[in-house]
């Protein structure tokens, strides 16, 4: 290989290695071709510039529960002395910071988090002013008797379904999953999230798990799927609907 | 680092749950990734980036660290430390910048750009966009590799200020 083919193979790799798909054999040929050509930060730099600005176009909302652990993670620990704090060493800070809001996040996180999706519901009903409630209605003969309601907050990004009198599913053959249709957003329904229905539960409480940032949501429905979910439904089990 | 977390907060997230689908699991690699940017805002140069594309650069190094780190494949390099992160400033000149960035994208054909907003956007691995776009897998990682470098070609043409032109390396 002459040094224009060499430098043609380390830039696809290096595309590669940026966009996070290259196997453990290209890998180390990236590496021994590094050697030779070098390399720095600016087709990462470029991806990550094209990432931010296509996402910033619509980005998801920090859960505010997030935003806020966070925040206390970083606040300005207890005043030190500036002195001491140069001489020990910058990192030593931040070590004494990390130990200390370790203990906070333990403590705050799960004090503040309600622990069952019921009770996060009820926090989310009493707390989002814009959380709207839809019933859902059966989809096919299969499960006319399936019953429930979701109720999702735009502003928190946060949603539950309270589902009853649909059929229990083995995980290892088939699994639920929740689709969000958003016409504002694309004409492809994004995925609310994979989940299974448990054996004799009259009634369950379902936490939506939105993969995209959901901005004004027309449907959510139900489907029947391959265990793990999928990409794109086919839609050829349909259980429930809700529309607004 | 308040004004960070609110400033960035989302654009971290959206990068980060759209890799990582295990809620906790994203709350967790979000803080790693506040910490290291904590940790290395001291390299932050805004003659070179824009401030959410040196967050976006840690954050998709993280979770893409992350992601290996599931399929057992051996980690990237992450950056020198370094601490104090700037307050939020709107920077002269990125405007012009982000300009360049859209024609570049504009410019790419259409399914590139298609394979860019799956990838970039909605964050699905090369497996989900071959099944999404029934091309064969091989064929969604190099175009997706031969695009970026195309971007980056176009950059160049169009004269943007970012050292992206391979032949400015030194």
């Amino acid at each position: 290989m002459n040094v224009e083919d060499r430098w043609t193979r380390f830039e696809e790799l290096d595309a590669g290695r940026v966009l996070g798909d290259l196997d453990a054999a290209e890998l180390a040929e990236w590496q021994e071709l590094s050697r030779d050509f070098g390399s720095d930060d600016a087709l990462d730099q470029l991806a990550a510039e094209v990432e931010a600005v296509l996402i910033l176009e619509k980005p998801l909302v920090l859960p505010p529960a997030v935003a806020a652990r966070l925040k206390r993670e970083f606040a300005p620990a207890p005043a030190t002395n500036t002195a001491s704090k140069i001489v020990i060493g910058p990192w030593i800070g931040w070590a004494v910071a990390a130990c200390l809001l370790g203990l906070l996040v333990v403590n705050s996180f799960f004090s503040s988090q309600p622990s069952t999706p019921e009770k996060r519901l009820s926090v989310l009903v009493e707390k989002a002013a814009d959380a709207k409630r839809l019933p859902f209605a059966p989809a096919s003969d299969s499960y006319a008797g399936a019953k429930g309601e979701v109720v999702w907050s735009d502003s928190r990004q946060e949603g539950y379904m309270t589902l009853s009198n649909i059929p229990a599913n083995d995980p290892t053959k088939r699994q639920y999953q929740l689709w969000i249709v958003d016409p504002a957003r694309d004409e492809i329904p994004v995925d609310g999230g994979v989940f299974d229905i448990p054996a004799g539960a009259s009634s369950v409480v379902i936490p939506i798990d939105a993969k995209l940032a959901v901005r004004s949501p027309a449907a959510f429905v139900i489907t029947l799927e391959q265990p793990g979910g999928v990409v794109k439904s086919k839609q050829e089990v349909v259980v429930a609907l809700a529309k607004s | 680092m308040d004004a960070c977390i609110e400033a960035h907060g989302g654009l971290v997230w959206s990068i980060v749950l759209k890799r990582v689908r295990d809620r906790s699991a994203a709350e967790d690699l979000t803080q790693e990734i506040f910490t290291e940017i904590w940790k290395t805002s001291g390299r932050y140069d805004p003659l070179i980036a824009s401030e959410s594309g040196f967050v976006a650069m840690i954050a998709r190094r993280r979770a893409i660290d992350w992601s290996r780190k599931q399929q057992r494949l051996p980690e990237m390099e992450s950056l020198p430390e370094k601490a104090d992160f700037p307050a939020p400033v709107e920077t002269p000149g990125l405007a012009m910048d982000r300009d360049s960035l859209w024609k570049a994208l504009e410019s790419l054909p259409d399914e590139t750009r298609r394979l860019f907003t799956l990838h970039f956007e909605q964050g699905l691995t090369h497996s989900e966009i071959a099944e999404s776009t029934g091309l064969p897998l091989g064929s969604v990682k190099t175009r997706l590799r031969r695009g970026l470098l195309e971007a980056r070609a176009l950059l160049g043409r169009l004269g943007d200020r970012l050292n992206l032109n391979p032949e400015s390396r030194s």
